[in-house]
């Protein structure tokens, strides 16, 4: 499969604004393994993730028309719609269940940083610096937080902080990342 | 007022995804009226968002895209009506999509539900008349409302929220000026709910200006008069008129 350029999917996704649904089709071939690799971190549950994968691209469906390609490249805009909507659903949740477990796919958990092994852009690089001027725990917790969907109290437990230390140090961490990133 | 600094921290770590679900919710509601912390979000997705990249692909469920497809023809199914009624479905829906904020936006399906439930009000209103319709996402329109602005009568319909045992719903009145979120009544689970001695309180452009959201809130209603339980489903006032 020919993988679109940012270009070609920016031009997709001008026609699904349009309710083109062949250029829809494209999109979801072009992007659903994306989507669904960031969903299923946050949602292991595969029932779950399905549902919330569904509900993302009926999202992009509806707000391609506000897709604007001078703000965002169209991954990302369509990422931060995945993310948000998994973010979304695993806050809403209760703590999971031990029930939950069988079902769930294969996503190491363990595994916080994809980073190791990506093809970087300049933008992922210059975070990268960024993150690696955090002390090594805090770089951690906030990968957690973005990649696994981790919660304050989650993260609070497997670092044995207290929520209040977990909470002070995620803010820390941000502002130091936007100071950096700002240079 | 919330300082730069709060509304800036507040912003990155609802990009982060660390927020309770409380304050997510608020946040998200919030940032439809405020428009630093609208900025900031944005801001704080383009920093993070480069994040993303890193993440290997999978290989989607095979089932997924059928369902969607599925959604995506239920949604357009309401575009198949006759041009006349169309075209002002489409003034609504365009109006609709200029609520800002697509955390809360609208659809060719919310429109749809005024021509279900409502349709002869919204086209043929009375003067001041505003409507919203309020949902988790395009695809859950749970309450309709209208209000009438000068006797201050509110109408809520339950469409598709389905009562919660031990839980009831309360409705919330959200505008920046209120600074907190102010208690308009449970939500019972008749199809219709009025309530008025709680809207005439508020002046017509506070009312105007408002998002309305509901929430799960133990049976009874939120024991602190703010919202406790998780915001379910939120929308804007419209007008009705033109």
């Amino acid at each position: 499969m020919l993988k679109p350029t940012a270009a070609d999917l920016a031009n997709l996704l001008a026609r699904v604004a349009a309710r083109d649904r062949e250029a829809f089709a494209a999109v979801y071939k072009a992007t659903s393994g994306k989507l669904w690799g960031i969903v299923v971190r946050i949602l292991p549950r595969k029932d779950i993730a399905e549902d919330v994968l569904q509900d993302v691209y009926v999202r992009i469906w509806e707000r391609a028309v506000s897709f604007d390609p001078a703000k965002a490249s169209p991954i990302t805009w369509m990422a931060t719609i995945a993310r948000n909507r998994a973010i979304d659903e695993v806050r809403r949740k209760s703590p999971v269940s031990i029930e939950d477990a069988p079902e769930s796919l294969d996503v190491e958990p363990g595994d916080p940083s994809p980073l190791d092994n990506a093809q970087t852009s300049e933008d992922l690089r210059r975070l990268q610096e960024c993150l690696q001027g955090l002390d090594a725990e805090r770089r951690e917790i906030v990968l957690l937080a973005y990649y696994n969907g981790l919660s304050r109290d989650e993260l609070a437990k497997r670092f044995s902080h207290p929520v209040a230390t977990i909470k002070t140090w995620l803010h820390r961490s941000l502002a130091q990342l936007r100071k950096c990133l700002g240079s | 007022m919330m300082n730069g600094e709060d509304t800036d921290l507040i912003a990155a770590e609802y990009v982060l995804g660390t927020l309770p679900a409380d304050e997510r919710a608020a946040a998200a509601l919030r940032a439809l009226k405020d428009k630093s912390l609208a900025e900031a979000i944005d801001a704080w997705s383009r920093r993070l968002g480069p994040l993303a990249e890193a993440i290997p692909p999978r290989e989607a469920p095979a089932t997924v895209w059928p369902e969607i497809k599925a959604r995506i023809d239920a949604l357009e199914e309401v575009l198949q009506t006759p041009e006349q009624t169309k075209a002002k479905i489409i003034g609504i829906e365009r109006r609709l999509r200029q609520w800002r904020g697509a955390a809360i936006a609208a659809s060719a399906l919310a429109a749809s539900l005024m021509l279900f439930v409502g349709y002869r009000e919204v086209v043929h209103p009375p003067e001041k008349t505003l409507v919203a319709v309020l949902q988790k996402d395009a695809q859950s329109p749970a309450f309709l409302v209208s209000v009438d602005l000068e006797t201050r009568v509110l109408t809520i319909r339950a469409v598709a929220a389905e009562p919660q045992r031990g839980k009831s719903y309360e409705l919330w009145l959200v505008n920046d000026e209120l600074r907190t979120p102010r208690s308009l009544g449970i939500v019972g689970d008749k199809p219709f709910t009025v309530v008025h001695p709680q809207l005439a309180g508020y002046s017509p452009q506070v009312i105007e200006q408002a998002t309305l959201a509901v929430s799960l809130e133990p049976e009874g209603g939120s024991p602190t008069g703010a919202p406790t339980g998780p915001v379910l489903f939120a929308g804007k006032l419209i007008q009705a008129t033109k």
